[in-house]
């Protein structure tokens, strides 16, 4: 089978170096979706028909390489199979596990004009209810409903078939969310940028006057207003770690310099993680009636912006990238924090806990995680 | 530049370099002076071009510009200047896990040196490592030859904006991974 996927375009035996198959949304749903729910023949085979309850996600990737470059997600064509004649759910269980849906369909969008959805679903080993959540996701386009009926002319043919159809095809990107151990195991993977940008992430957000000396003060303003993504960072997890290790912090002899010995990850991630370490330690003494309203807001689906007008402007927060190496600096930071607000520290603890855990690992924490939730 | 539709690919591919691929393929080709095949990065040499500028004159592909330039201590535009942000990341080969170049961050600031105003465009300046010349080069003396080499860069130009949420569906969203972990709540058996 997977002879085919081979590839030789136009007399070129592979795709060039650079590039890969990486479609964005809009050519997923309105180029390939759409010619399949129409039968219309696809150019170059490169999106499969797979049987989703007939393949584990770690076959997927064999199954629908393409080429042989390297690649980080994985796509193939899927009907969508009834749980229940007379129902609506869909059985999307395999031999090992089960797919299950994550959060809300995403509208996807092609010129301001609304072409379809997307699901995220999330595969878990084992049977639910006690299944074992896994680093594999997909994300499942289908078109919209109307889709089919009221764009331009490419398929009006098909049309009439097309509908009795559509809600049975879909289109899938399976890929392994980023997590520690891919980066152990493979210290370059393509698209493993991830580190720096999150950093990034933080930088965009501080003032221009970030590496003014005059922003120590600023540093100690903790901004709950950051990307969810960090907690997935393989870094920031591990700084995570390290600092959920630490004794108590109304103990006054406590270490500041947390360095992270089980990783040999050269001098620049050390910096990151001491740096990470270092900001979550000092950054804490704020209020967590706002950081409950983060995460309620984050539960209705609104935007993270959102937020920064509760916590006041952006400002306030500042990336303490100058002052990485300043650890007696900081040591007086951290002692007037710790010793003011000794439980903050401790309920810091339960969300680093809620955000980082995996499946396999809850945490020791001695507290009830959900108090914290104000919803 | 739109050089590569004349690669002919069918719609989905597009230009996503791995960094190892911008180092060995298309940064080592250039400085070797070997034809880069596909010949799809420009050279924009020194041009002080601005970031937004760069659409129609690098490489676009998504949000993300690509060009070829040389090694500078000062990369001075139009409306402003790109500054290091002090970081630097090893490339390494997929192979043997050798280092085969860095990967520079700056950032954009408008304004004049020294007080500009920073914004969201980000570079991304791969160069050659010198141990990655001097181990191709097997004698001593061509290795002030690829001192020459290490002066070009390839440069990944990219706007980030935090508060997007396009991200073509290849990764989690900032939303989705808060649903992912509020998942686990229904999982756990409350102490009571």
């Amino acid at each position: 089978m997977s002879e085919d996927m081979n590839l030789s375009v136009n007399g070129h035996s592979k795709v060039p170096p650079g590039f890969r198959f990486h479609p964005t949304e809009e050519e997923l749903l309105h180029y390939y979706l759409r010619k399949k729910v129409a039968s219309q023949k696809i150019d170059l085979d490169v999106i499969r028909d797979v049987d989703l309850n007939k393949l584990e996600p770690w076959e997927i990737q064999e199954k629908c390489k393409i080429g042989s470059t390297p690649q980080n997600d994985w796509y193939f064509f899927s009907h969508k199979d009834k749980k229940y004649p007379t129902g609506t759910r869909t059985n999307r269980a395999t031999a090992a596990g089960f797919w299950k849906a994550t959060g809300r369909d995403k509208v996807i969008h092609s010129n301001f004009r609304r072409i379809g959805m997307r699901k995220t679903l999330v595969f878990y080993r084992g049977r639910a209810p006690h299944g074992q959540k896994s680093d594999w996701i997909m994300h499942e386009y289908r078109l919209d409903d109307n889709t089919t009926t009221h764009h331009d002319s490419t398929i009006n043919a098909s049309d009439s078939s097309a509908a009795g159809q559509e809600d049975g095809w879909v289109v899938c990107r399976v890929f392994k969310k980023k997590n520690y151990h891919k980066t152990l195991e493979s210290p370059v993977t393509p698209r493993n940028d991830g580190v720096v940008d999150q950093i990034l992430m933080y930088m965009g957000r501080s003032p221009p006057s970030s590496s003014s000396p005059n922003s120590c003060k600023q540093e100690n303003e903790f901004s709950p207003n950051m990307d969810h993504d960090h907690f997935n960072n393989p870094n920031i997890q591990s700084a995570a770690a390290g600092f959920m290790h630490l004794p108590g912090l109304e103990t006054p002899t406590m270490n500041p310099s947390i360095h992270l010995s089980d990783q040999d990850c050269g001098g620049f991630k050390s910096t990151v993680n001491d740096l990470m370490t270092d900001h979550h330690i000092r950054g804490p003494s704020s209020d967590w009636v706002a950081l409950d309203r983060l995460v309620a807001s984050q539960l209705n689906g609104q935007p993270c912006k959102q937020y920064s007008t509760i916590y006041g402007t952006e400002d306030q927060f500042s990336f303490p990238f100058d002052h990485m190496h300043d650890d007696a600096h900081e040591m007086q930071l951290l002692n007037v924090d710790s010793s003011d607000r000794p439980n903050d520290h401790q309920t810091e603890t339960d969300l680093w806990n809620l955000m980082t855990r995996s499946s396999s690992s809850l945490s020791s924490s001695s507290s009830d995680p959900l108090c914290h939730l104000s919803v | 530049m739109g050089d590569h539709n004349s690669l002919n690919l069918p719609p989905g591919f597009h230009f996503y370099p791995t960094d190892e691929e911008l180092v060995v393929h298309f940064l080592h080709r250039k400085a070797a002076l070997l034809p880069c095949d596909p010949d799809v990065i420009p050279d924009l040499d020194l041009y002080p071009y601005d970031p937004w500028d760069l659409d129609g004159k690098a490489m676009g592909e998504g949000n993300k510009w690509y060009f070829y330039s040389r090694r500078t201590q000062s990369r001075i535009t139009g409306s402003g200047y790109w500054q290091s942000i002090g970081v630097e990341e090893p490339i390494y080969s997929s192979g043997g896990g050798q280092k085969v170049g860095m990967k520079k961050y700056n950032a954009f600031y408008i304004g004049e040196p020294s007080q500009g105003v920073k914004t969201n465009w980000i570079m991304q300046e791969y160069r050659l490592s010198d141990s990655s010349s001097t181990s191709r080069s097997s004698s001593r003396r061509r290795s002030s030859k690829t001192n020459d080499f290490s002066k070009w860069v390839i440069c990944r130009v990219y706007e980030r904006n935090c508060d997007s949420d396009d991200d073509g569906g290849t990764e989690l969203s900032c939303l989705d991974e808060v649903f992912l972990s509020l998942d686990d709540l229904d999982e756990i058996s409350l102490p009571n």
